[in-house]
């Protein structure tokens, strides 16, 4: 139950948000998330992410000024907290663990 | 990156996101739901389109939704306490109308709940099998030469062993064979005990009869094996600790191996013992494998994916390979399988049905739920056109309510909130109604329905309960609507501009009275059907005809205690027969020689004593009734009936040879007389083909003695005083022939008992609607009357001017309501080979009543307001 972890797709929304860092709101980060997973994203889902993350501490959110398009509604746009940025880089740590713990044998495969 | 077009997404959509969407979320959704549809809308618009929706679609989720909880509540229970005081405050002030309203909708409620109760208990009827899914009873369509096409529930001993054997489709199956009423002998103790069967042991693994004690898996292996009910052993032994007790039956000692729970009520079964149906087997080797006769039932479990059709067509191969004749059996015999559910509910048309308790005719449920859809839509009506029609008492509150800010939202809330409390307290008081009237209607229709069958599960708690908030709604759903809409200003200003008339209100009425109408013309019809079969010519006697069984020494000694008994002066006719009038007698086959050779055909047969026609009043239209004169009257002397007269062709069928099937063709016997037709089945069923012969050596089952109906009693204790002096071995069991005759109409006798109450309540209720109508607007016309009868008009014309709009009403739902009245009843008059043909006349009497009833309902208004002193309403203006 640990509040420190976070999902597969919650970390690509994460590390999203840190790649567009001022220009993250809900748009760009479904069109950036689409362009790096190649996959359709849901804006609704990804929104229920967004909020789950930011009431975890993880992401920080205002919103900017109002423009003429989008039917003048203001963009919402996300930032990654330090302690996002902390529970990222454990992900990543325990990646890099994992892999440094794959006996050399394992990946032998064979081809042809 | 596309180019960016300004176009508008759909609004209507937007509104419906806004609608659900949580407010912290938006305002940027949406930014972002327009921003995504400009940027498609750039390429094509109507896949932009398409994708919005879907957008919008997926976003209606948890997360996104708005949380609907919280202060938001509050507010709501605020306002809806608010809303039940002024719905409670309205009610007691307009005491008159509230009682209407709720009383017809309680009514219509407690209605419905019986009508459910009724509904309940039939379907109930053998569903505590666990495989009543799959059980199947085997019946015949009898089609014999010279008799009416039948179907039969019966079945021949050799069809379950064989018929399982060779249909791969059958899983199992069980013979049951009734013995009815038979001497128990236990030690020197001798009970006569109903309702005894045998069956296979395959019996108590098919059907879940619940065991008390003993194994059900072996209780009825051996041929003198039994089981006996929980009741029965306490007769028998006083105590239910019976296991391994032996009785004696007909001679048989059996042993008890099992005892079980009293069979349901709701059981087509119905046995308090059970024997081994190898007590038959073990005096008959042949048994398992005998055809020809049919006498007992059989019941199939088939396998899930059995089909019906694919079997019926390898019935006529089986048969033909089981039944050798000379002539194809299959001209004779078809079969078919009858599911269980069917064989309590639709087996109306099927004769011979011995092993059927309380079989009903199963599409009166569906004019039972029929009406009670009716009922509730005539008390649902009323309770609309009341309130609407009361809507000048509401407008000053919906006025006030609404300037101070209330939305017509909220209104409409309000009143369909009211709308439900009315329909809880007349729930309420239904419930009380329906407690009440239970007895009355248990004792009428001879059931045992408890209110709290209705309590007895958690789905039917909430099931009435949802029922009674969508009848709140429904029926509140017009008014509030009305209601809802006034206009502040004008209705703050007064409401007089609002007076107009109301097409719908009258509409409602019409069909109202439709309703009732309709409901009025079946009660008759259904009535008249019932009173012409009680008092149809069935063309004998049974009234005062008391049946005799006649057992071991009373069947002995008959003819010295039919002499006795004739000895007494309160005794008119004593006489006997193998079977009894009224449920159809058994078909025989039967021979006669015609011009072209001998014929065979297979006539209901009975054999009777010399005097039954006299005593039965039966009428011969030629030749003679049979007499002790003549000794080749016992045994080869037949009395036909018409219907077989007309079957043989002959142009006078007396002195013409006939004889039972098995005579010789060179010994055959005379037909000596030809009777009227007279009904010796029910009256469901036209009149069968009939042969009487006497064979006084056959031994008679029951005795028919006709007595003084003047001194009843009397005639009943002189019976019981010579029965019991010839005949000790057997106590006396008598039944009276009308009462079984009573007993072949109960069904439609019960219908016709709940259809007359509901219409006599329907009609109640319309005209409960109607009082309130006529008040109301009766009121309203009030300054009318008063100028009317200042300027000197008498009370009949007050009375015509102001009732003529009901009448109309009434005359138009008369139109209605008679064409489709009509097929209905026809339809269900179908059901009987004796029926009415329905008198044009019944629809101007039932229209007439139903005239009669409202003018006198809405008189009482017309003439209170006509004697009033005009001044009273005139005084104001």
């Amino acid at each position: 139950m640990g509040k420190e972890t976070i999902g597969e797709f919650e970390e690509v929304v994460m590390l999203t948000v840190a790649v567009l860092y001022k220009e993250a709101y809900g748009i760009t980060i479904k069109e950036e998330m689409e362009k790096h997973l190649k996959r359709g994203v849901n804006l609704g889902a990804m929104r229920i992410a967004l909020k789950r993350l930011e009431s975890k501490g993880f992401l920080k959110s205002e919103f900017g000024e109002v423009t003429a398009v989008r039917g003048g509604k203001r963009k919402r746009y996300y930032e990654v907290t330090p302690q996002g940025k902390k529970v990222l880089e454990q992900v990543m740590e325990t990646r890099k663990q994992l892999w440094k713990s794959i006996p050399s044998v394992a990946f032998d495969f064979k081809f042809g | 990156m596309n180019k960016i077009v300004h176009i508008k997404p759909p609004q209507k959509l937007l509104r419906f996101f806004r609608w659900f969407c949580d407010p912290d979320l938006v305002e940027d959704l949406e930014g972002d739901l327009i921003e995504l549809f400009e940027e498609r809308a750039g390429s094509s618009i109507s896949r932009a389109k398409t994708l919005f929706i879907r957008d919008i679609l997926f976003m209606f989720r948890p997360g996104i939704i708005k949380n609907f909880e919280g202060h938001k509540n509050l507010n709501n229970y605020g306002m809806l306490k608010n809303y039940l005081k002024s719905a409670w405050r309205n009610l007691m002030k307009y005491k008159g109308f509230s009682t209407i309203n709720i009383l017809s909708l309680s009514i219509g409620m407690a209605a419905c709940m019986v009508i459910f109760l009724f509904i309940k208990d039939e379907r109930s009827f053998d569903a505590f099998h666990e495989k009543k899914d799959t059980i199947y009873r085997l019946c015949e369509v009898q089609s014999f030469p010279g008799t009416n096409t039948q179907n039969v529930a019966l079945s021949m001993p050799g069809m379950g062993p064989t018929m399982t054997a060779e249909f791969p489709e059958i899983e199992n199956f069980t013979r049951f064979r009734s013995f009815g009423e038979q001497l128990i002998e236990v030690g020197d103790q001798r009970i006569m005990i109903e309702n005894i069967s045998s069956a296979d042991s395959s019996f108590l693994s098919i059907f879940d009869f619940p065991f008390i004690s003993g194994d059900r898996n072996t209780a009825l292996n051996n041929p003198y094996d039994a089981i006996i009910s929980k009741e029965t052993a306490l007769k028998l032994f006083n105590q239910m600790d019976v296991l391994g007790e032996t009785f004696t039956i007909n001679g048989d000692q059996c042993k008890i191996t099992g005892v079980i729970e009293n069979v349901p009520e709701n059981s087509h079964l119905q046995f308090n013992i059970l024997l081994s149906i190898r007590i038959s087997t073990q005096d008959n080797p042949g048994f398992d494998n005998q055809f020809g006769s049919n006498f007992l039932n059989t019941y199939f479990v088939l396998n899930e994916n059995a089909d019906l059709d694919a079997m019926s067509k390898r019935y006529p191969d089986y048969l033909s390979s089981h039944i050798q004749r000379d002539d194809d059996i299959n001209e004779f015999y078809k079969l078919f399988l009858q599911p269980l559910p069917d064989v309590h509910l639709a087996s109306t048309d099927i004769e011979h049905d011995y092993n059927n308790h309380r079989k009903f005719n199963g599409t009166y449920i569906d004019i039972f739920i029929l009406i009670g859809i009716f009922i509730l839509i005539i008390a649902s009506l009323n309770f609309m056109n009341l309130t609407t029609a009361r809507a000048s008492n509401r407008a000053k509150e919906v006025g006030v309510r609404k300037a101070i800010g209330a939305v017509k939202g909220q209104l409409f809330n309000q009143f369909i909130v009211e709308s439900i409390l009315l329909a809880t307290l007349a729930l309420v008081f239904a419930i009380f109604l329906a407690f009440i009237s239970l007895p009355l209607l248990n004792n009428l229709i001879d059931r045992q329905f408890g209110i709290v069958t209705l309590f007895s599960n958690l789905e039917i708690v909430m099931v009435i309960i949802g029922a009674t908030l969508l009848l709140g709604v429904l029926a509140g759903l017009y008014p509030s609507l009305y209601l809802s809409s006034f206009r502040p200003v004008i209705v703050l200003k007064g409401f007089k501009s609002y007076e107009k008339k109301s097409y719908f209100r009258s509409s409602l009425i019409v069909i109202q009275f439709s309703l009732a109408l309709g409901m009025i013309v079946s009660t008759l019809v259904v009535l008249q059907q019932l009173n012409f079969m009680k008092n149809k010519d069935i063309g004998f006697g049974k009234d005062h005809i008391l049946l005799v069984q006649m057992r071991g020494e009373a069947g002995e000694k008959y003819e010295q205690m039919k002499q006795a008994l004739l000895g007494e002066s309160n005794i008119l006719g004593v006489t006997a027969s193998g079977q009894r009038l009224g449920s159809n007698f058994h078909q025989w086959g039967f021979k006669v020689r015609k011009d072209t050779g001998i014929v065979s055909l297979t006539p209901s047969n009975v054999f009777v004593d010399h005097d039954y026609l006299d005593v039965y009043d039966i009428k011969l239209l030629s030749g003679r009734t049979f007499s002790k004169d003549f000794e080749t009257d016992d045994g080869n002397a037949y009395i036909i009936n018409k219907a077989f007269a007309d079957e043989l062709g002959f142009e006078n069928p007396v002195g013409k040879r006939a004889a039972h099937a098995w005579y010789p063709d060179d010994s055959l016997g005379t037909i000596i007389g030809v009777t009227e037709n007279f009904n010796f089945n029910s009256l469901h069923y036209k009149v069968n083909t009939l042969s009487m012969v006497v064979h006084t050596d056959w031994g008679y089952s029951e005795m028919s003695i006709k007595i003084n109906g003047e001194n009843i009693t009397q005639s009943i204790q002189d019976v019981e005083r010579i029965y019991n002096q010839f005949v000790t071995d057997y106590p006396i069991r008598y039944e009276f022939l009308d009462d079984h005759m009573q007993q072949l109409y109960e069904s439609d006798q019960q219908m016709g008992s709940v259809i007359t109450i509901i219409a006599v309540l329907s009609i109640f209720i319309g005209c409960m609607g109607l009082f309130g109508l006529a008040s109301i607007s009766i009121q309203r016309r009030i300054k009318e009357v008063g100028i009317r009868k200042v300027m000197g008009a008498s009370t009949m014309e007050l009375l015509t001017i102001l009732s003529k709009n009901f009448a109309l009403m009434i005359l138009i739902a008369f139109v209605l309501a008679t064409p489709l009245t009509f097929l209905f009843l026809s339809g269900w008059l179908d059901n009987f080979a004796y029926r009415i043909e329905i008198n044009p006349l019944i629809f101007f009497v039932g229209g007439l009543l139903a005239l009669v009833i409202a003018l006198a309902t809405i008189s009482f208004h017309v003439v209170r307001a006509a004697n009033a002193n005009p001044i009273k309403s005139l005084k104001y203006e």
